[in-house]
């Protein structure tokens, strides 16, 4: 029996009471858990927004976006003249292409749905790239009813097709070669599904026999559904040899990207759309920061609200005990001693709170960063867009256009030594500053006034 | 073990203006000698018991035990002062409500550095002294009638062998049979160990049988004369 059981057995001395107090402080705790690990999570994106936007440029043909819009793609004079611009590491060119029910022996696995149908309201003008030769006798039927189609991607690398700008997940089977020119194709695995397709099954496409070399998958739905061959193979069977509708360039490192951007501009001129991730990613590492700092000032907010909880229970506990401290000072006991003994029972109180708010926490953080991260971005309307139409009316963002926008959708709390460290930490901080001025109060108790007799 | 006491004085700064609740006490009281003071409520019995247990610094005087000026005394060192040499007994016991009795008694012994190994013992011991067996020394106050509590609150008075104890009104909450026992066995304590008492009471037939009673009157001490 010393005055730190003692302290222990104080906390529960009145269990209802005690009871209620762990629940509201376990609520608070667990809510600074739970913000700091979404705050965790948000600063790891950050880093990776920032890291993966580092040294990304798209180059794209002015009006076009996906299949939609309209002007002439890239021609390989231009991608030629790319390359060779001072800092530039590395391209990779894209030519897309949709293939209709007479182009390919193949099912789409994409419903067309109202949007897509409405998308091709307009056939006949259309927005697509020029028709592959040999198309034309049989157009009349295909256009006039609105079709589902399976979109091509003609690329030097299928990479480019990975959501955020990894590598692309490919299982069963190998990668293509993108700079070759035969007809191997990977298949997204809705479209793999949908067709009964295996690694070295065939399939006809423009007329010609291709080989599946393997299935991947992006868990984007209109992506799952096509497929991506080498870029030569596409412009070679759609005629449109050397064009490209866009153009990834990857800079040497990112402090040349305004440099290298703005000698494309003035060596491509107004025929092209230049956008370089990293101001795109601009916004989101803004909107990111803005979580951030949501995420803090619940942490400031949960802090302290625990902190007033702790002091007001400390508070009336002692004034309930008035007599009972001065008893023990008149009997010998030092402030020291009972503040300790007090201090004690705060801090019982609040390591019981803290443990069940810490598994509380950890419990919810995850609901608790997407309440946040949704929050967020719905006010900050450029940060999302639809991914994935249904239908197939657009196509790929671009290599990485949506690699911060569905990285925010991405973003998950992360619980990590360093979290629950901070939150232990925040308790006790909580325990210590909850209790100072109870103990002010305990020190200024005068021991004689328990002579002072209830008369 | 003696205390003299000279121009004790103690004035309360109230709303109302300064109460003088002690003005210029002289007196002095020999080792083992039992003490009474009597007064109506209000003259300052319980102020003069704060003075002379070191819970309150007085306005003016001095208070020497066994030579030292108590009233001189750092705030630690009259804390020492208070778990060593004094014991205190309370009209309202003042027990430790969530403590069982040997713990209420454990208290006192820990503030007086006594190893914990020995507290427990050393606790039933001092409970037994006082008419408290093993089981009811495992209860709570609560758990006990008045009369129990304050024997138990005697029991941690006299924890630490403390050169006098102090009493206030000890009897004050009990029937007149029960305040009768507590009494005596003040009183058998004090000739048993050679303890200096001074209890503070309303009851003059008690106060008649202790070897001298004051009296309080407006802040003033005066003999009582039988
Ligand atoms: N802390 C205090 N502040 C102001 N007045 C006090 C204080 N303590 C005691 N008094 C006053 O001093 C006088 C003596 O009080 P007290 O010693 O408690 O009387 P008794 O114990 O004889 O009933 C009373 O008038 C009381 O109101
Ligand atoms: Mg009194």
């Amino acid at each position: 029996m010393n005055v730190i059981t003692r302290g222990m057995r104080g906390a529960v001395r009145s269990p209802l009471r005690a009871g209620a107090i762990v629940i509201m402080l376990a609520i608070s705790i667990g809510l600074i858990v739970a913000m700091l690990a979404a705050k965790a999570g948000v600063e790891t994106k950050i880093n990776q927004v920032k890291q993966t936007a580092a040294t990304g440029i798209t180059v794209r043909p002015a009006g076009i976006n996906g299949f939609a819009g309209g002007g002439d793609p890239l021609t390989a004079a231009q991608v030629a003249t790319v390359s060779k611009t001072t800092h530039v590491a590395s391209t990779v060119s894209t030519l897309t292409d949709q293939l209709g029910t007479t182009d390919t022996n193949l099912t789409p696995s994409l419903e067309l749905g109202s949007f897509g149908m409405r998308a091709q309201r307009f056939e006949g003008s259309s927005d697509m790239p020029m028709p592959p030769a040999g198309m034309e006798s049989s157009s009349g039927s295909s256009r006039t009813l609105p079709t589902p189609r399976t979109t091509v991607t003609g690329t030097t690398d299928a990479n480019s097709v990975a959501p955020n700008g990894g590598t692309l997940t490919i299982s069963p089977g190998i990668t293509i070669d993108g700079h070759a020119n035969d007809n191997q194709a990977l298949v997204g695995t809705d479209l793999a599904t949908k067709n009964n397709l295996k690694v070295g099954s065939t399939f006809t496409a423009y007329g010609q026999t291709f080989t599946v070399k393997g299935i991947f998958k992006t868990d984007n739905r209109f992506q799952d559904s096509g497929m991506i061959v080498p870029l030569a193979t596409l412009q070679k069977l759609t005629d449109q040899t050397g064009a490209v509708t866009s153009l990834v360039v990857n800079a040497d490192s990112s402090d040349n990207v305004a440099t290298v951007v703005s000698s494309l501009k003035s060596s491509l001129g107004s025929t092209v759309d230049i956008t370089s991730e990293q101001e795109r990613a601009q916004t989101s590492v803004t909107t990111l920061a803005s979580i951030s700092n949501l995420a803090t000032s619940g942490v400031v907010g949960a802090t302290i609200a625990s902190a007033v909880i702790v002091l007001l229970t400390m508070t009336m506990i002692v004034r309930e005990r008035k007599r009972e401290i001065g008893v023990i000072k008149a009997i010998g006991g030092t402030n020291i001693k009972v503040i300790t003994q007090f201090m004690t029972e705060a801090l019982t109180l609040t390591v019981i709170g803290g443990v069940i708010g810490l598994g509380l926490g950890v419990a919810v953080s995850g609901s608790i960063t997407k309440g946040l991260v949704d929050a967020q971005s719905n006010s900050t309307s450029s940060v999302t867009r639809p991914s994935g139409p249904g239908g197939g009316f657009r196509g790929p963002v671009g290599q990485f256009g949506g690699t911060a926008q569905r990285g925010l959708q991405a973003i998950t709390s992360s619980v990590t030594p360093a979290t629950i460290a901070s939150g232990i930490g925040l308790t006790f901080v909580i325990a210590i500053i909850g209790s100072a001025l109870p103990a002010w109060f305990i020190a200024r108790i005068r021991p004689a006034e328990v002579l002072r007799g209830v008369e | 073990m003696s205390i003299e006491v000279t121009g004790l004085t103690k004035t309360f700064q109230a709303p109302g203006g300064d109460v003088h609740a002690l003005n210029d006490i002289n007196f002095s009281v020999k080792t083992g000698q039992f003490i009474s003071i009597i007064g109506k409520s209000g003259s300052g019995k319980s102020t003069l018991l704060s003075q002379l247990g070191a819970l309150d610094q007085p306005t003016k005087g001095e208070i020497v035990v066994d030579g030292q000026d108590i009233t001189r005394l750092s705030g630690s060192a009259q804390t020492a002062y208070r778990s060593k040499k004094i014991g205190f007994v309370f009209q309202q016991y003042n027990l430790i409500p969530n403590l069982t009795a040997a713990e209420n008694v454990m208290l006192a012994l820990e503030f007086g550095g006594v190893p914990s190994q020995q507290r427990h013992d050393e606790a039933l011991k001092l409970l037994a002294s006082v008419g408290i067996d093993e089981d009811q020394a495992q209860r709570r106050p609560g758990k006990l009638s008045g009369g129990q509590q304050q024997r138990i609150s005697i029991a941690r008075a006299l924890a630490n062998r403390p050169s006098f104890i102090l009493a206030d009104e000890p009897t004050g909450n009990l029937d007149t049979e029960t305040g009768k026992t507590i009494f005596k066995l003040l009183h058998d304590l004090s000739r048993s160990h050679d303890t200096t008492i001074i209890v503070v009471t309303h009851d003059l037939e008690i106060a008649g049988k202790t070897d001298h009673t004051y009296q309080l009157k407006d802040g003033k001490l005066i003999n009582y004369k039988k």
